[in-house]
C-alpha cells in the first residue's frame, strides 16, 4: 500500500469507527479487515511522518464525522466509536510526535463543574481535542471552582473547558469565571463552556469566551482563538 | 447470537411435500430466505416419518446438495439417526456443518459425538438422557457432564459444543422457563468455553400472543449467556428481541448492530 492509500485507509476506518480488526464498522461487512491501530503502526513502520498521519487521517476524518453528526446521519455511538479510534491512534502517535519535537497546541484543562456528575459529553470533547493536538488535563466530574482555578494556575493553561448538564449546576460556570478574575488569571485563559442547557446568551452572561454546542464546535472555536 | 434457521423441518407438512416431491426450487427458496433474514446456519431435517432409513438418507443427501450448490450459508444437519447425520455431513464435502444433535445416552455418545470430531463439525448436545427431559436444572447439568466426558474422550473441543438446555411449555408447568435458564447459567459457569443454544418457541406453546413470550424469554436467555437460537429468522419480532437484548448485555460494541438494524425505522 502506498502512503496516500494508507493515510486514506486510516481516515476511512476512523469514519467507520473501527479500532481493531474484529470491530464492526458503521457499514456492514468490514469485520476482519485491518483497522486503525494496525494501520497506524504500519504507517509508522513505513516512515510516514506522524504529524502527517494526524493531519491527513485523523483531523480530516473527524471533520467528516462532525458533518455526519450534524446531519443526524451519525448518532452518539457512531461518534464515540470514531472518537475512540482517534484516542487509540493518538496513544500510538504521541511518543513519536514528542520525539519529533511537535509541540502540543497547548494545555487544555477540562472539568464537569461541582454538583454535576455527567461525564459523557466532557469525555467526548476531551478525546476529540486530544486528537486535534491539545494536551488535555482532565479533572473529572463534580469539580469545585477552586480546584479548576488552581489547575489553570498550576499548569499555566491557556484554555479551560467547563461542562454542565443541569440548569442548577450551569451557574457554577459563572463562579469559575469570577474566581479566575479574582486570581488575576482571566486574561491568560480562554474559557469554553458546553452542555445541553447552555446557550450563546448564557455564555455571554457569565463572561465565557465561547459556547460550544459540541466537540466539533469546540475545535472550531479553538482554531479561531489561535488565529 | 448464532441464529439457526429452523424452517426446513419435514415434520411440517408443507416441508414434507417439498422433500417427497424433490422440489428443489422451493427448498432452496426456504434456505435463501432464512439466510437473507440473518440465519448463520440453516437447519435441515428431512425426517418425514414415512419410508425407510435409506429413504431418509437419500433425502438428506438431496437436500444438502440442493442447498449448498447455490448457497454458502453453513448447514445444520438434523436427525435422530447417526446414519442420516453422517450422510448429510459427508455430502457437505468439508464445508462447515453443525450436528443436531446428540443426547446424553450411550448410542449418541458412541456414534454421534465421534462424527463431530471426524467432520470437524459443531455439535448440539441436548441436556437429556434415555429417561427423557430432566425436570430440574441439576439433572440437566448431569446430562451435560456426560456429553462433556464423551467429547473429551473423542477429542471434540468444548468450544464447538452447543448445549441445548431444552425448553418446555410454561402452559403446563409455569416453572419450566426458570429451569431452562438456570441450566443455561450453570453450564456457562461450569464450562465457560462451551456454547449454549435453545429452540425457543416451545416456551409459549398453548398460549396466546406467543411472540411476546418468545421475545421476553429470548432476552432473559441472552442475559443468562445464550450463544445460539434455533428459530424462524423471518420472525422479525424475535430477531429484534435478539438485537435489542444483545446490545443491553454489552455484546454489541458501540451499539453497531442495533443501530444498523433500526436507525432508519421510526
Amino acid at each position: 500500500m502506498d502512503k496516500q492509500e494508507l493515510l486514506e485507509k486510516i481516515a476511512f476506518n476512523v469514519v467507520q469507527g473501527r479500532v481493531e480488526a474484529e470491530d464492526e464498522g458503521f457499514d456492514p461487512g468490514l469485520e476482519g479487515q485491518p483497522a486503525v491501530t494496525e494501520l497506524v503502526e504500519q504507517a509508522l513502520e513505513q516512515g510516514i511522518d506522524p504529524k502527517e498521519i494526524v493531519l491527513a487521517s485523523l483531523t480530516e476524518s473527524m471533520e467528516q464525522v462532525g458533518e455526519k453528526f450534524e446531519r443526524n446521519e451519525y448518532l452518539i455511538p457512531d461518534m464515540l466509536a470514531s472518537a475512540e479510534c482517534v484516542g487509540a491512534a493518538m496513544d500510538i502517535l504521541s511518543p513519536h510526535l514528542m520525539k519529533a519535537g511537535v509541540e502540543s497546541k497547548g494545555k487544555f484543562v477540562i472539568a464537569t463543574v461541582s454538583g454535576d456528575l455527567h461525564d459523557i459529553g466532557k469525555n467526548i470533547v476531551a478525546i476529540m481535542l486530544k486528537g486535534a493536538g491539545y494536551n488535555i488535563i482532565d479533572l473529572g466530574t463534580d469539580v469545585s471552582p477552586e480546584r479548576i482555578v488552581q489547575a489553570v494556575k498550576e499548569h499555566q493553561a491557556p484554555y479551560v473547558g467547563l461542562s454542565a448538564l443541569l440548569t442548577t449546576t450551569m451557574r457554577v460556570m459563572g463562579e469559575v469565571v469570577s474566581k479566575l478574575k479574582e486570581e488575576g488569571l482571566r486574561d491568560q485563559v480562554k474559557v469554553l463552556v458546553g452542555g445541553a442547557p447552555l446557550s450563546d446568551q448564557f455564555a455571554k452572561e457569565i463572561g465565557a469566551d465561547a459556547y460550544c454546542k459540541d466537540a466539533f464546535h469546540a475545535i472550531d472555536s479553538l482554531k479561531s482563538m489561535a488565529a | 447470537m448464532l441464529v439457526i434457521g429452523e424452517k426446513i423441518n419435514a415434520t411440517r407438512s408443507s416441508i414434507k411435500e417439498i422433500i417427497q416431491n424433490r422440489d428443489a426450487a422451493a427448498l432452496l427458496q426456504l434456505a435463501e430466505k432464512q439466510a437473507a433474514a440473518g440465519a448463520g446456519y440453516i437447519d435441515v431435517n428431512v425426517g418425514t416419518g414415512v419410508g425407510t432409513l435409506e429413504d431418509e438418507m437419500d433425502s438428506m443427501q438431496w437436500a444438502v446438495r440442493t442447498i449448498q450448490d447455490s448457497l454458502d450459508t453453513p448447514l445444520c444437519i438434523d436427525s435422530a439417526d447417526p446414519k442420516v447425520l453422517e450422510t448429510g455431513l459427508k455430502a457437505r464435502d468439508g464445508r462447515p456443518s453443525m450436528i443436531n444433535s446428540t443426547k446424553a445416552e450411550q448410542k449418541g455418545l458412541d456414534e454421534v459425538v465421534p462424527l463431530a470430531q471426524k467432520y470437524e463439525a459443531l455439535l448440539v448436545g441436548l441436556t437429556m438422557d434415555e429417561s427423557g427431559i430432566p425436570k430440574t436444572a441439576d439433572d440437566r447439568l448431569r446430562a451435560a457432564d456426560k456429553i462433556v466426558a464423551a467429547c473429551e474422550a473423542h477429542r471434540v473441543p468444548l468450544k464447538n459444543v452447543y448445549f441445548d438446555t431444552l425448553v418446555m411449555p410454561i402452559s403446563t408447568d409455569v416453572k419450566q422457563g426458570l429451569v431452562t435458564l438456570e441450566t443455561l447459567t450453570q453450564i456457562k459457569r461450569k464450562y465457560p468455553e462451551a456454547k449454549t443454544v435453545l429452540g425457543l418457541s416451545n416456551i409459549s406453546y398453548g398460549l396466546p400472543q406467543r411472540s411476546r413470550i418468545n421475545a421476553a424469554f429470548m432476552q432473559m436467555a441472552i442475559y443468562a449467556g445464550l450463544d445460539g437460537a434455533i428459530i424462524d429468522p423471518l420472525d422479525t419480532e424475535l430477531m429484534a428481541a435478539i438485537t435489542s437484548g444483545e446490545v443491553l448485555v454489552g455484546k454489541d460494541r458501540h451499539c453497531r448492530k442495533y443501530m444498523r438494524a433500526f436507525r432508519h425505522r421510526t
